[in-house]
């Protein structure tokens, strides 16, 4: 039986291929730890793969921006591999493992430890990277341990937006952010959900981890340092203690309307859809929550303990980050690109803002009358903060990512009355610390 | 999985005298060969596609495994740090309740509207699709919006109930007292598939028995009882199994309901959920390695049990 | 109710006798049919609700679908279908092809390769049987999260990532042990006797199966066809790992274009699309049903 024999040999062969898979996989990173050294040929061409996540407004810039390169590069081609935030790590985690990540990857404050500190990303620095005309503060975000592992791809800065037609129907003032506290805030929240009969004065402020974080700047603490977490127990009680005063004066809605809508989508948010008056977001998401809702909002600074805004301890977020696989076989190629995406006026004039505020100040300079009015409004903004600004904070820590999601199951525990500010404010710092990877 | 062994009841057993063992014996060998013919395209499947990743699992199991580095052998250390984690067992709790809750519920409704489609009646092509419609949507994210809409402070169901009177602002979905049940309601809801296969199982029972039955004007009732359910029972019985198996691994209407949180606070952690925030959120892919070999365990029981129990109420006509 | 129900009683003798024992049931028939239509009718408004919304918003602008609720459309705004076709990198239509050729050859493959090893399973008594198919069962117990990471490495390896070989092959090797079951649990409800009947008329297995057994399976074979379509349609993981060319998206993928978590999302467009790849699952169910009743009972076989 020489068919049967053949037969049982091919399928050896197949199952010898997928123990080797299996091994392949199992080996990860130390299987390619020399690859940095391999690929590149000298006249520029390479090929180049292309991941980033976002809609369909930005996958057509960015395919545009693509374009543009690879007819001033003629040797560079360049493959496309665009996602969607959320399966968007799936996939790229599941790439990672199986020594298929892609070139250049969009990546995010949320993760870059996560591959950095793994050895999965390149030092751009090492490479050529070319951030000599960035504003100043805005480089950091992407350094680990003093490794830059990702360029800031759009200047971010958290940022509490409210709805002047609310206040106006509650009869209120704008709020004066450069001298409000805590407790101000408060009270126009409470103020504003009453007079304007709203669910929420404010939303999200708890919630947030760049709220927490600016509170415990502001108190002297931080939310990771390089050796662990910034923050003891003590303050985590002091913020879900403040997120109850908060809560008992109806400021920020019931437990069940917080609850609720944590889990909503920007354009769902209770900005957007106008049953809130103020709500935390991130600087580069005031166009969409203007498109969302169809009005124009208010950019106000974040509270401060002493009611000077010099004293707030503000920061520059990037908004994401440009990083290189340290597989890839074309670092400098890799590194060519983003030098060309983060300092060229043909790029800058095809991506804009909607990344976020271009950090290059040349780049900026150069767009700035392209800008939409939101986008110039937020570009102010940026700039009108500059001396308000402390150190930059730190990337989360490996498995530190989830900070945010671990605080507010605990504030969910308190704001139903499950538990015990103190409690939870033990249990979260308990979580949180083990979770970390360091 | 002795369980199933109710399947290899063979016919062997039958055979008395020597001349019919041999021709048994014989039948059986040609059986063997054409068995494993048959079967030749699954068995390619398994080695090539589904063992090695399911071997490369276990093997990860016992590994401290990131998805980024290399694995590295750490013995049961995840398989105890499972006896210690409060999340898991919530999840397992979660999971529990919605298998043993929804499961039941969902097949009972199918049965019951397969019955209701199975008449000759004008319209019922459309009705049938109509009833499957949920089944497409399934775990779309418009389904996601629309669930967080209808069960919302302000959404549909408060408002139908303020219209009945009852000052409804319960938070159906934000509400971790509530949450886990509006999946068990999306879930019973899209009764599609089950309800399917029973239509066609129906459709399979032969006439014949009816006719008969009617001849002797045996009531709607025991018609059902005496022949719908038995010769619907393998039917019934594979819908069980595997929607069992199913709802242990339900992980996508959680996951789109709670937005890939679980919440409020783990109310819907499902136990597949947790395994995937584990893997990919975490980056603890020995971990969840680990845990999904702790749901092959539970899962396998408990179909085993389902296999052992079926010998009391399936029948079969071979 | 109990008046009419005395008068029917007592006029109930009166009838001639040969009519009497029908016209109660035609009567008792006509009501119930009517209440049945009734409860259908109720109960797939509760069914249906959600397509309506579905379709409702479709044509509402996306800052309105949010904040407008109820199903009352003021005025047709159709800009979502006219710009969500070409929104993508490609028309929609393209992205509906690719989803074809997969649906296809994951039909073809599912229905071949899962009725073969199901007629081993159900008819065929062959050594380890009851251990191949314990593992079987196990291998659908696993979730694929799992499995995924070392499967992706298998189909690296293999030069197969970025093709639709992935979303297919595995349907040719009916690796859905799902549907495997179901036609052996079909195939047993199947009665013997007609396969012993051909086995003394001297038929082998595969003329066993291809004549009798197959033409008898179409209940079966039509679930596993429509389920297969409506799954491999909208399956969104396996896609997501393999193909990473825009140009080869499935119509899930390319849905989840319109979406960004972290900043604005183009609902309107986004459920245009899903109205527009819900037609065809919707006109496949509605005529591959005919064949779910197509079945022993209708086939003059009893």
């Amino acid at each position: 039986m020489a068919k049967g024999k053949q037969m049982g040999l091919s399928r050896r062969q197949l199952l010898i291929g997928a123990g080797l898979a299996g091994a392949a996989g199992m080996t990860g990173l130390t299987a390619c730890g020399g690859s940095g050294s391999g690929g590149g040929s000298d006249d520029g061409s390479a090929a180049l793969t292309f991941t980033w996540w976002g809609n369909e407004v930005r996958n057509a810039n960015t395919t545009e921006a693509i374009e543009a390169y690879t007819k001033a590069n003629p040797g560079v081609t360049i493959e496309p591999q665009p996602g969607e935030w959320n399966s968007y790590w799936d996939r790229l985690a599941t790439q990672t493992a199986g020594n298929t990540s892609p070139d250049i990857i969009q990546m995010d404050m949320a993760y870059i430890s996560e591959y950095g500190d793994r050895g999965a990303l390149l030092d751009l620095e090492e490479h050529g990277i070319d951030t000599s005309k960035f504003l100043p503060g805005t480089v950091d975000s992407g350094r680990i341990d003093g490794t830059l592992y990702g360029v800031n791809a759009g200047i971010n800065t958290p940022i509490l937006m409210a709805n002047p037609e609310l206040f106006e129907k509650a009869g209120m003032d704008m709020p004066d952010d450069t001298t409000w506290t805590w407790d101000d805030l408060m009270e126009i929240a409470a103020e504003v959900a009453k007079g304007a009969d709203l669910d929420f004065g404010a939303s999200s402020v708890f919630s947030a981890d760049s709220m927490f974080s600016a509170f415990l700047r502001q108190n002297g603490k931080e939310l990771f340092t390089p050796e662990g977490l910034g923050f003891e127990v003590a303050d985590a009680t002091a913020w879900f203690d403040m997120m109850m005063r908060f809560f008992e004066a109806g400021a920020i809605g019931t437990a069940a309307q917080i609850s609720e809508e944590s889990t909503k989508t920007l354009d769902q948010s209770t900005l957007a859809v106008g049953t809130g008056a103020m709500q935390v977001y991130w600087s580069n998401q005031v166009e969409a929550v203007n498109n969302a809702s169809g009005k124009e909002m208010a950019l106000l600074r974040f509270p401060s303990t002493t009611g000077k805004a010099t004293d707030r301890k503000a920061w520059y977020k990037a908004s994401m980050l440009w990083s290189v696989s340290s597989r890839t076989e074309e670092p400098e190629a890799a590194v060519a690109l983003i030098n060309w995406w983060m300092n060229s006026t043909e790029s800058g004039m095809i991506n804009l803002a909607e990344r976020g505020i271009q950090p290059n100040t040349e780049v900026q300079a150069a767009i700035e009358g392209e800008l939409s009015p939101a986008q110039q409004a937020v570009s102010k903004f940026i700039s009108d903060i500059e001396p308000e600004l402390a150190a930059t904070p730190i990337a989360p820590l490996p498995g530190g990512g989830t900070l945010g999601a671990v605080m507010f199951r605990y504030q969910t525990e308190v704001l139903f009355g499950r538990t015990s500010t103190a409690d939870a404010a033990q249990g979260f710092v308990d979580e949180v610390t083990s979770n970390l990877t360091v | 999985m002795s369980a199933i062994s109710e399947l290899s009841h063979l016919k062997v057993s039958k055979a008395r005298t020597p001349e019919e063992k041999a021709a048994r014996r014989k039948e059986n060998s040609r059986d063997n060969k054409a068995g494993y013919l048959f079967l030749l395209p699954w068995l390619v499947g398994l080695v090539v596609i589904t063992i090695g990743p399911m071997i490369a699992s276990l093997y990860l199991s016992f590994t401290d495994y990131s998805l980024i580095q290399a694995p590295q052998w750490s013995g049961v250390d995840n398989y105890v740090r499972m006896l210690e984690d409060d999340r898991l067992h919530n999840s397992l709790r979660v999971t529990f309740v919605y298998v043993f809750v929804s499961v039941p519920l969902q097949l009972v409704v199918a049965l019951a509207i397969a019955l209701l489609l199975n008449e000759g009646m004008k319209g019922l092509s459309f009705y049938r699709s109509i009833f499957y419609l949920p089944s497409m949507l399934g775990g779309s994210v418009a389904i996601a919006l629309l669930w967080r809409q209808l069960f919302g402070t302000d959404g549909l169901v408060n408002q139908v109930l303020r219209l009945l009177g009852v000052d409804a602002t319960i938070g159906w979905i934000a509400d971790p007292g509530y949450a886990l049940w509006t999946i068990i309601l999306l879930h019973v809801w899209t009764f599609g598939s089950p309800m399917v296969i029973f239509l066609a199982g129906l459709r399979q029972i032969p006439s014949m028995y009816y006719e008969a039955a009617s001849v002797d004007g045996a009531s709607r009732w025991s018609r059902f009882v005496k022949i719908t359910l038995p010769l619907l029972s393998p039917i019934i019985f594979f819908n069980l199994v595997l929607q069992v198996i199913g709802a242990f691994q339900s992980f996508t209407q959680a996951f789109v309901v709670s937005n890939g949180t679980g919440g409020p606070s783990d109310s819907t952690m499902f136990y597949t959920l947790y395994l995937y925030l584990r893997g990919f959120g975490q980056f603890q892919m020995g971990y969840a390695a680990a845990m999904a070999w702790l749901l092959v365990v539970i899962v396998g029981a408990l179909t085993a049990v389902n296999f052992l129990l079926s010998k009391y109420w399936v029948f079969y006509d071979d | 109710m109990t008046d009419l129900q005395t008068r029917s009683a007592t006029a109930a003798p009166e009838a001639s006798p040969a009519r009497e024992p029908e016209s109660r049931p035609v009567a008792a028939r006509r009501a119930r049919s009517v209440v049945k239509h009734l409860l259908l009718i109720a109960a797939s408004l509760l069914m249906i609700y959600p397509l309506l919304w579905l379709l409702v918003s479709s044509f509402r602008p996306t800052d309105v679908i949010f904040r407008t609720p109820g199903l009352w459309l003021n005025d047709l705004f159709t800009e979502n279908y006219t710009g969500g076709w070409y929104a993508l990198g490609s028309p929609f239509s393209h992205y509906l092809v690719n989803s074809l050729l997969v649906v296809v050859g994951a039909v073809v493959g599912n229905l071949v390769s899962c009725s073969l090893a199901a007629y081993a399973f159900a008819r065929l008594k062959f050594r380890l049987r009851t251990l191949w198919f314990s593992i079987m069962l196990v291998t659908i117990m696993l979730p694929i999260h799992v499995v995924v990471v070392p499967q992706y490495i298998i189909f690296n390896l293999l030069g197969w990532v970025n093709t639709f070989i992935p979303l297919v092959l595995p349907k040719f090797l009916a690796t859905d042990a799902f549907f495997v079951f179901l036609m052996v649990q079909f195939i047993r409800g199947i009665p013997r006797e007609l396969d012993e009947a051909a086995r003394i008329d001297g038929c082998g297995h595969w003329r066993i199966f291809t004549r009798v057994m197959l033409p008898l399976m179409g209940p079966a074979l039509a679930t596993s066809a429509i389920f297969t379509i409506i799954w491999t349609w909208s399956d969104f993981f396996t896609p997501l790992i393999y193909l990473t060319d825009p140009e080869k998206y499935t119509v899930p993928l390319a849905l989840r274009s319109f979406l960004d978590a972290t900043s604005g999302s183009n609902w309107g467009a986004m459920f245009a699309m899903s109205i527009v790849s819900l037609v065809p699952l919707f006109l496949v169910f509605l005529f591959g049903q005919r064949f779910l009743i197509r079945g022993i009972a209708t086939t003059g076989i009893k």
